[in-house]
């Protein structure tokens, strides 16, 4: 039960709303980031939390696309295949990330770890080709950059490659040119 | 009714000029002038949502086609409907709707009555450009009753909205995004609610059918009867389909009946119990100890045999006569008069006496009317509703629609007191809807109800000029309530003084106050004083009297009101009026050409009483059932036993039928003409449907068989004669017809009630009841309705049992968890009357200390009832046991 | 220095600057808002912000004054001001550096805003996957708390803002103003039916402001250097100060460029952004986000203005300047921005949800080569009569790559189709869907 292990957060979240119901995405992300995915139990007690009925809370949460209600890796790969992101090679990525993990879109690895998914736009277009990583975006993707994000996924489950407070062109970047 | 008249805009449609009220939308003003604009997700019960696009006209001045379906009327707006632009719009939109349709129309139960069809035949060609591959999704089990078949989807959501706007069940979900969007319960479960059938009727494709009446037949084939459902007081018209006398569907059209096309499960699933297999198909008599099939001349003439023997031998007031509030007014009626002139007794009674009498005796008391001062239209505009006991969503589902619609769609203010308290379910909860809402201990309706009157007395509330017209009375209440202190009722009733302060200030300022009273009251010790004291609360806040304002009880049975003004009950005859009331009976002789018996009328428990004496010798029971729905302490199977006759006319060999020396094959309403007449007062017409089942024949014709059998002969061509006769005995009753306005609150009668009437039994009616306890039956058991079946015979709608097939007891989570017990544990309860076992349902609604178990399934259970009897209405009263329960492993 | 002077990416072009609040006050920040309390009444902000022509930065580019003023004047209830962070439309990605680089020049934007428009409690929507953006903007609103910036009794006046991060979950529909609404009420995101309009019936039914976050971000420096100092820059008076544009595509340097509205695209794809990759020539270019038809290298003259850029048959919209360069295949291209719209159409309306699924396959067969000639009519008919008949612009939007890629390539279209034939390859009679 999500009450149990997180009732003072819950509390927190409602605090935040006028309505109950607009606390739905909070909890839903509440209960993805407790199981991996949205389980059904978890969606019934976020009813019960919200005093909606489990169909409006499923009708909710099929609507959005990051909320998984099925299992997923523990890494969940995320290309944009978007038209800005396609024109600088993002189908590439994808045949990689394909090539090294053995597997196709909407497919998780054997040993769960790797999930590959394909997405729209993620608002990385100018740093393409992009993916993002569970909460991470790791951008202008090549090939040796990917074993590299791949390999440190494996062994310390994040990777300093991920893009951090985004700016581009970077500040240096700018004041060189100017330069 | 509401009484402001709404302002006026004139607008063009194609050219012609319409006035309608402002904020119709234009799609209903072209209506107005008769034009149709095709839609799909459009329904005038629903806020606009302006999906499917289909309604797009041109409005001058407006750069874009708009959707009429949402589109205010403005004043010297020019719309146009029928322009090229238009029409190239139109079948657009409906090519970008047939694009993933399946066209499956050959196999689809909604062929013929299809918007999409008529639509299509209108607009499009008869080829498509679609060439891609269609949307395909999985067929899945949506439940026992519904079917879905998804690919048919216009997305229109209408079910969906339906389901949140109307019935606030909020069942449905549209599930994914998009073209891939599919209509579902919860996850992989299969659909669970209040199965109005409402998505069915909504839905203007074949993608939500009955599973009842799947590929069992084409539209055209059938042949439509508008009648009456019989399933509760509300009196929703529905529309009976049927195909070679066979009961196929039934549904009910929008704006048609009190209903408005609104249905509960038992209105749209519950039809089966007519041509259920265990009907009685022939008279039977008893040879030889067995009831055995006879002929209707063998049986019509034994019972007018015997009958004539009992009364020349013991007198009229040996007979005793019984009817159940199901049946028309015209089967009432005659059966009335069959008692009091073929047989010449008074001594008759009806199922009304269960509890609906309650209010009717309170209404006739205080204001002078034996039925409602106001209608669903004052429901629907009130600023304020009180409802006590009413359990309405499961008791009264239309009732309690037009309170949704008062609170969901006209913002008014809503109190409960009610035993069940706020939470989602699978079933709608009126007390989710509350503004103040009080759960209230079963035994603690009357005490809640003090504690308001006391803060209105203790807020000063009370209306100005009744203190200035009616000091005494007001001095009275005053007193009476300042008797009881805060603490007492705060201890009582488990409410804070707070919570009845801040809600009597709402009523107070509502402008328009409706108080429905239900089972909760109506059928537990109390009810007629508790019943008046809701009335002295309108009096005291000034609102009894006041457009809008009224107390309305809610009927049980189809034909309780029915029942009470046919004069088919011990204390009236036909109006209602006393037996007494020289006037009526003058009025009445005049048209009977006989006087009316002078002796008493005897009740049912009084009847039972002298059948067991031996003074009661004979009983005509007609679609009542004693032996089967009494508890054991009611004693009717020994008292039957001792009766020289007794001849029942009925639809199945109930217990009591059993118990019969004749048993008359009756029919159903599904099988004859007359007249029902609703909990609000309105008489509506009950047309037949199918041919007789079998031998079977309406009540009233086998009534008016044996009177002329016994030569006093009471002859009607058909129903319609009975109601012209109901009509000239009844003044006034022709108006009250279909639509009529209802009856005024008497003034002279409430003066007395006001100057002296009320001091009668004042003192008694303001005094805290005090409840106790057995402390070694710690919960108290409630015998309830429930939303799938109400009396006996939705039992054997086979509809209604797949939704639920028996009893299970509710019970809190809390009680629950303290016993042990998870969903589906047996139990066992018990008291000193005896002990049964059941299962149980955790259910957050029932709160703690309550057991809630469904009357209809009652079996043993009901054995462990408390029989009491009210002494000076004769009331019996046994839906409440004191139990212990305990878990058996 | 760059060549324009810099106003909503100037602290972050500082050198070290982390955004941190003590960064912020440094570089002069929260001196707006402390304006605002003592000096100015909530009428005379929204004046000023009238009066410096600021257009709204999320894509209609509606006046920002203008659309505060609707908010009903008498009404007594909550008021709520939402800012738009959901950042979806492809080729965008400006909202998202104003909020990592720069959250408290954002939340002194939405603290003028509530203040002009009485609201107490406001929400940033930000999308889903903007995770960092979204811890980013949590700290920020906490350095802000503790220091009595939002919250009750903002700098010790009277008025007290609150402002709280919601996230969104993947629904590029919840850009829409209306959905965003449905979304933050915890629904499924779909438009509203307009009227009524968010500034009378918005969240919650309340009076409601939904502003883009480079739109907020302008309100500190309008308030600090005055309506007529804003309004003199760009092209005015119709496209008032500057704007980030996000270029992106086959140029040597895509990223975020804050530039006045009205120099032209050539400048900024040529000289900002370095020019086109491999010095190739431009082939096309999409010039506000993927909802904005494409232009020719005909247009490179044009001006980055809201008008000069509808004149030229396409929008400004968000500011997502995409390049494409010769050799790119433009029927590809503007089916990837078809599957998106067909991934992301909401469902709610038939033309837009049938219209983008039909669209989408016929986009494939014909880049597939499994295209038909009569394919070209089918495509043109529906996009027509997708546009203009939906709830929300979506439906607009879906169908202008489709559009404009037709208007200006549609031999492209007709090679592929040929090809189609030429190679022989499978072609389907149309199964005729008698009815
Ligand atoms: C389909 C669609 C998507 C949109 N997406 C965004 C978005 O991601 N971010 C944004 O700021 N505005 C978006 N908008 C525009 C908003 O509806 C709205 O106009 C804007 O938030 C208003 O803010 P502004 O006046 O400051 O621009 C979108 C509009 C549509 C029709
Ligand atoms: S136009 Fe498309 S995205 Fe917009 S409301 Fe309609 S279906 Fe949804
Ligand atoms: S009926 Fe108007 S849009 Fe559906």
């Amino acid at each position: 039960m999500l009450k149990d292990k997180h009732q003072a957060e819950i509390d927190d979240i409602l605090s935040r709303y006028p309505v109950k119901r607009s606390a739905l995405l909070p909890l839903l992300y509440l209960a993805q980031r407790e199981e991996g995915y949205v389980t059904e139990a978890a969606m019934q007690e976020i009813a019960g939390i919200l005093k909606l009925t489990p169909p409006q809370v499923y009708e909710t949460a099929t609507f959005y696309t990051m909320l998984n209600l099925k299992p997923v890796g523990t890494f969940h790969l995320q290309v944009c295949k978007s038209l800005m992101c396609a024109l600088v090679g993002s189908d590439t990525v994808i045949g990689w990330i394909g090539a090294k993990l053995g597997i196709k879109p909407g497919e998780t690895t054997p040993d769960k770890l790797f999930t590959l998914s394909i997405v729209e736009c993620l608002a990385a277009c100018g740093t393409g080709p992009m993916m993002q990583v569970n909460d991470d975006y790791y951008e202008r993707l090549t090939d040796e950059k990917l074993d590299r994000i791949l390999a440190d996924l494996r062994q310390t489950g994040t990777s300093s490659l991920k893009t951090g407070p985004f700016m581009w062109p970077e500040p240096a970047n700018t004041v060189n040119r100017e330069a | 009714m509401p009484d402001q008249k709404p302002e006026t805009v004139r607008l063009t449609i194609d050219g012609t000029t319409v006035a309608v009220p402002k904020g119709t939308l234009v799609i209903e003003a072209a209506r107005r002038v008769g034009v149709m604009i095709p839609h799909f997700c459009y329904h005038p019960k629903l806020k606009p949502d302006a999906n499917c696009r289909m309604c797009l006209v041109e409005v001058e001045k407006m750069p874009k086609l708009q959707t009429a379906c949402s589109t205010p009327v403005a004043e010297g707006m020019a719309v146009r409907t029928a322009t090229t632009t238009v029409d190239d719009a139109h079948k657009s939109v409906l090519e970008f709707i047939l694009a993933n349709h399946p066209l499956d129309c050959p196999v689809c139960d909604q062929g013929g009555k299809c918007d999409l069809q008529d639509f299509s035949h209108q607009y499009t060609p008869t080829t498509s450009r679609f060439t891609e591959t269609k949307r395909i999704f999985q067929k899945e089990y949506f439940s026992p009753l519904i079917e879905t078949q998804m690919n048919r989807c216009v997305q229109c959501l209408r079910c969906v909205r339906y389901c949140d706007e109307i019935m606030d069940v909020k069942a449905l979900a549209p599930v994914g995004r998009g073209t891939m969007t599919e209509i579902k319960h919860f996850g992989p479960h299969e659909l669970d609610c209040e199965f109005c059938g409402g998505c069915i009727q909504i839905c203007p494709v074949g993608a939500i059918t009955s599973r009842l009446s799947m590929y069992e037949y084409r539209p055209w084939m059938l042949k439509r009867a508008d009648t009456i459902c019989t399933f509760c007081g509300d009196g929703c018209r529905i529309t009976v389909q049927t195909k070679d006398n066979e009961l196929i569907e039934v549904n009910s059209a929008h704006g048609a009946g009190r209903n408005n096309g609104d249905l509960c499960a038992r209105g749209f699933f519950g039809f089966h119990a007519s041509s259920h297999a265990g009907r009685l198909t022939h008279p039977l008599i008893r040879r030889e100890g067995a009831l055995v099939e006879t002929t209707w001349e063998e049986a019509l003439e034994f019972v007018a045999a015997q009958a004539l023997r009992l009364k020349l031998a013991h007198g009229p007031d040996a007979f005793g006569g019984l009817i159940a509030a199901r049946c028309t007014n015209e089967d009432l009626y005659v059966f009335q008069k069959f008692m009091r002139q073929v047989i010449g007794t008074n001594r008759i009674d009806s199922s009304a006496r269960y509890g609906h009498l309650n209010g009717v005796h309170a209404l006739r008391r205080v204001q002078g009317t034996h039925r409602w001062a106001i209608a669903f239209e004052d429901i629907v505009a009130a600023n304020a509703l009180l409802l006590v006991g009413t359990n309405i969503t499961e008791t009264s589902p239309i009732t309690g629609l037009k309170v949704k619609e008062a609170v969901k769609k006209r913002q008014a203010s809503l109190v409960t007191i009610e035993t069940l308290c706020p939470a989602v379910d699978t079933l709608s909860n009126i007390s989710n809807l509350a503004t103040q809402h009080f759960t209230t201990h079963p035994e603690q309706f009357g005490n809640t109800v003090l504690g308001l009157l006391k803060a209105v007395v203790d807020g000063n509330l009370v209306d100005a000029a009744l203190a200035q017209q009616s000091p005494a009375f007001v001095q009275r209440v005053t007193t009476a309530l300042n008797g009881t202190s805060w603490d007492v009722l705060e201890a009582a009733t488990g409410q804070t003084r707070a919570r009845w302060a801040e809600t009597a200030q709402l009523l107070a300022t509502a402008k328009r106050l409706v108080v429905l009273v239900g089972n909760g009251v109506l059928r537990q010790p109390g009810a007629e004083a508790t019943t008046t004291n809701l009335l002295d609360l309108l009096i005291l806040l000034g609102k009894l009297d006041q457009p809008g304002c009224g107390l309305g009880p809610l009927a049980e049975e189809n034909n309780d009101q029915g029942a009470v003004e046919m004069g088919a009950v011990a204390e009236f005859i036909p109006g209602p009026v006393p037996l007494d009331d020289q006037p009526a009976r003058d009025r009445i002789t005049a048209v009977w050409h006989e006087e009316l018996p002078r002796t008493p009328g005897a009740s049912l428990t009084e009847m039972l009483a002298a059948a067991d004496k031996g003074s009661l010798k004979a009983l005509f029971v007609i679609g009542e059932n004693p032996v089967g729905t009494l508890p054991a302490a009611a004693q009717a199977k020994e008292a039957l036993a001792k009766l020289e006759f007794l001849v029942c006319q009925e639809l199945f060999l109930t217990e009591t039928a059993a118990m019969a020396h004749v048993v008359l094959p009756a029919g159903s309403y599904m099988e004859k003409d007359g007249t029902f007449t609703n909990s609000e007062g309105h008489v509506q017409a009950v047309r037949q449907a199918i041919a007789p089942i079998g031998d079977s024949r309406p009540d009233w014709e086998m009534l008016s068989a044996i009177s002329v059998l016994m030569g006093v002969p009471l002859e009607y061509g058909d129903a319609r004669e009975i109601l012209k006769e109901i009509r000239s005995v009844i003044p006034g009753y022709g108006l009250l017809g279909p639509t009529p306005t209802p009856p005024k609150v008497d003034h002279s009668t409430l003066t007395r009630y006001l100057d002296e009437g009320s001091a009668v039994d004042l003192a008694a009616r303001y005094a805290v009841r005090q409840v106790t306890k057995p402390t070694d039956a710690p919960f108290t058991l409630v015998f309830t309705q429930t939303l799938f079946h109400s009396g006996k015979w939705s039992t054997r709608s086979k509809g209604l049992l797949q939704l639920q097939q028996d009893g299970v007891l509710s019970i809190n989570p809390s009680d629950a968890a303290q016993l042990g017990l998870t969903d589906g544990a047996t139990v066992k309860l018990s008291n000193t009357r005896g002990a049964i076992t059941t299962t149980v349902k955790l259910r957050e609604r029932v709160p703690a200390g309550v057991l809630w178990f469904p009357e209809h399934f009652d079996g043993e259970a009901k054995h462990l009832a408390e029989w009491t009897i009210d002494p000076r209405t004769q009331i019996p009263y046994f839906k409440l046991a004191h139990v212990s329960l305990a878990k058996v492993s | 220095m760059p060549k324009y002077e810099p106003i909503l990416l100037k602290n972050m072009l500082q050198p070290g600057y982390a955004g941190s609040l003590a960064d912020y006050e440094r570089a002069g920040g929260y001196q707006a808002v402390r304006k605002v309390l003592g000096q100015l009444s909530p009428a005379e902000v929204t004046g000023i912000v009238m009066k410096s022509g600021l257009r709204g930065r999320g894509g209609a580019g509606f006046p920002t004054g203008v659309k505060w003023g609707f908010l009903p004047k008498d009404y007594q209830g909550p008021r709520y001001l939402c800012c738009n962070a959901d950042e979806s439309e492809p080729g965008t990605f400006k909202d998202r550096q104003l909020i990592e680089r720069d959250p408290h020049q954002l939340l002194e934007g939405m603290l003028i805003a509530c203040y002009a428009i009485g609201a107490a409690s406001s929400y940033i929507y930000i999308r889903g996957e903007f995770v960092l953006g979204a811890k980013i903007l949590e700290a920020a609103i906490k350095e802000a708390r503790a220091a009595g910036y939002v919250g009750k009794h903002i700098f010790g006046s009277n008025i007290s803002i609150d402002i709280w991060v919601h996230r969104g979950a993947g629904a590029y529909i919840c850009g829409e103003e209306t959905a965003l609404l449905e979304s933050l009420e915890g629904k499924r995101g779909l438009p509203r039916v307009k009227p009524p309009f968010p500034a009378t019936h918005g969240l919650y039914n309340k009076p409601t402001v939904v502003n883009n976050v480079e739109t907020l971000a302008n309100l500190p420096h309008i308030v600090n250097r005055g309506a007529e100092w804003f309004a003199s820059i760009g092209s005015p008076p119709k496209s008032t100060g500057t704007r980030v544009f996000c270029v992106s595509g086959h140029v040597k340097q895509p990223g975020n460029y804050e530039v006045p509205m009205g120099i032209t695209f050539r400048e900024l794809i040529y000289e900002h952004a370095g020019g086109m990759r491999g010095d190739k020539p431009l082939k096309a270019f999409i010039p506000g986000g993927a909802s904005a038809p494409f232009l020719t290298p005909e247009h490179l003259d044009v001006k980055l203005d809201f008008e000069s850029v509808a004149l030229a048959g396409s929008m400004l919209g968000s500011g997502g300047v995409t390049v494409m360069e010769e050799g790119t295949d433009m029927v590809w291209a503007a089916l990837r921005l078809m599957e998106f719209f067909y991934h992301e159409s909401c469902g709610k309306c038939s033309p837009c949800r049938e219209g983008s699924s039909w669209l989408v396959q016929i986009m494939r067969r014909i880049v597939n080569k499994r295209g038909r000639m009569e394919d070209l009519e089918t495509l043109t008919d529906l996009c027509k009569n997708i546009a203009g008949r939906t709830v929300c612009a979506f439906g607009d939007a879906e169908v202008s790559p489709i559009l404009s890629t037709l208007k200006h390539w549609r031999q492209e279209y007709v090679d592929l189709i040929q090809a189609a034939e030429t190679a022989n390859l499978i072609r389907p009679e149309p199964v005729g869907t008698k009815h």
